[in-house]
């Protein structure tokens, strides 16, 4: 008897949480169906604002500037705000001329800067990021000063937003923020940054603060600004770089001064070399290729004795690029040497010819 | 002129199709590579514009896809983004006749277009 209760009981709860779930699926259909509907509205209203913009050019009649009545009723809704400013931004990175300054106009013409600035005040560091990029994309210069903070700020996305958006809007004069920024610049935005500048006309800005940062990737930031815009008259200020106690930023000095270097520049790497880590003492050598003079035979010649064939080959590379004093020293040596610096020589030689 | 436009950003391909069709020409279009090779034979267009970066089959394949169909005709303009240089680059060697590079004006658009209608037209 009570065994049968129980097989009742548990019945009537399948029953329940079937009906349940088919309840949930249900109301999850008709909500699904109610929230695409309006969503497949809100996108014919953003898709033919968007249209309107691009192609009006101010003279076709038969492509007016679209009218942002109906939107400016829909505008308080978070969800279109969000669809239409992502589409804005969206045709705006890939429009460019009368198009995107009517994109622009559209943006400004609908405050959805308002809302962007608004956001940089958010808690959470993603809205934060998307306002800062957001901005940048549409070009709204005139809040660059408050973009300016952001580029310390503790969450990297937004500071790598923020720095980049300063570079967009000011070029080398955005990079004002290297003054402040306490926290680590990373390759990856190095290069972002580098590349954001070769847009713009070069301008001589002072590097010197720079190259004394506190902060180690300022420094190698610097230098390589140094090294990409060939500034020559730093050459003297880059040799307190090789004794920076990051080695990156000893790294990143070896590779400036192999581009701009002097009679003193081999002298300064050997007196070096012996407390240097070996990818170093390699990236010396290999500048050494371009560098090196008769002066530098002996210690060279050492090197050919190093234990490390990826040392021996560029050492006998710098001596055979010298000139014929080299070459010939490194002859010699070779042939009391005998293997593997012989199968080097016949490659350098090899290299030379090519 | 009948023009083949492929993009996988739908915003975008509206914006491409609106400005085309008022150009006077004859448009189809498609969101991916594998729908764009496969509307070759069937629509038979004077022109094709593709993006690089689609679904299923890149621009790249698309553009050799053409020139493997109409090997003498049919010209192919790429539709890049900045930095793509590289891809530009390999987009000629499969046989790309010309390129632009987003963010674009969507009268340099027709201008590019146009050339292409000129030597139709010849």
């Amino acid at each position: 008897m009570i065994r049968l209760q129980s097989q009742e009981i548990a019945l009537v709860s399948i029953v329940i949480i079937m009906l349940g779930i088919l309840f949930y699926m249900l109301l999850y259909m008709y909500f699904k169906t109610r929230h695409d509907g309006k969503h497949d509205k809100w996108r014919v209203i953003t898709d033919e604002l968007i249209h309107g913009a691009v192609f009006y050019d101010g003279e076709d009649d038969t492509a007016p500037m679209p009218s942002t009545e109906t939107v400016n009723r829909l505008i308080g809704n978070e969800h279109f705000r969000a669809l239409l400013t992502d589409a804005i931004v969206s045709a705006k990175k890939n429009m460019a001329g009368i198009a995107s300054d009517n994109l622009k106009n559209l943006y400004i013409k609908l405050k959805l800067e308002k809302y962007a600035l608004g956001s940089l005040k958010s808690r959470h560091w993603h809205v934060k990021a998307k306002a800062i990029q957001e901005l940048t994309v549409m070009e709204i210069d005139e809040f660059v000063a408050q973009l300016y903070p952001f580029t310390n700020n503790k969450n990297e996305l937004v500071r790598m937003e923020a720095q980049s958006a300063l570079v967009q809007f000011n070029g080398f004069e955005g990079l004002r923020f290297l003054d402040i920024v306490t926290y680590p610049i990373s390759d990856w935005q190095q290069i972002k940054l580098l590349q954001q500048l070769s847009q713009v006309p070069p301008v001589n800005i002072d590097l010197d603060a720079w190259l004394k940062s506190e902060n180690s990737s300022v420094v190698v930031f610097a230098l390589k600004l140094a090294r990409n815009y060939h500034r020559f008259e730093l050459h003297d200020e880059i040799f307190p770089c090789l004794d920076h106690e990051d080695s990156r930023v000893r790294l990143e000095a070896i590779n400036f001064l192999s581009e701009i270097a002097t009679d003193e520049t081999s002298d300064q790497f050997i007196s070096r070399f012996l407390g240097e880590e070996f990818k170093h003492q390699l990236a010396m050598i290999h500048a050494m290729q371009k560098i090196a003079s008769e002066k530098d035979i002996l210690f060279l010649l050492d090197l050919l004795n190093d234990e490390n064939n990826e040392m021996k080959l560029s050492a006998a590379r710098a001596l055979a690029k010298m000139g014929h004093r080299g070459m010939s020293c490194l002859q010699e040596h070779v042939q009391s040497a005998g293997y593997p610096l012989n199968e080097m020589l016949l490659q350098i030689k090899g290299e030379l010819a090519a | 002129m009948k023009i083949l436009v492929a993009e996988d950003d739908l915003l975008m391909l509206k914006m491409l199709e609106f400005r085309l069709k008022k150009d006077g020409h004859e448009i189809i279009v498609t969101n991916d590579g594998r729908e764009a090779v496969g509307k070759l034979a069937e629509f038979q267009p004077d022109l094709v514009i593709t993006d690089i970066m689609m679904p299923y089959l890149s621009g790249l394949e698309v553009v050799s896809a053409v020139k493997k169909m109409y090997p003498t005709g049919t010209p192919v303009i790429i539709l890049s983004g900045m930095g793509q240089e590289n891809v530009v680059l390999e987009a000629f060697q499969l046989g790309a006749d010309d390129y632009i590079t987003k963010p674009f004006s969507p009268n340099e658009l027709s201008v590019r277009v146009r050339r292409f209608d000129a030597s139709v037209v010849k």
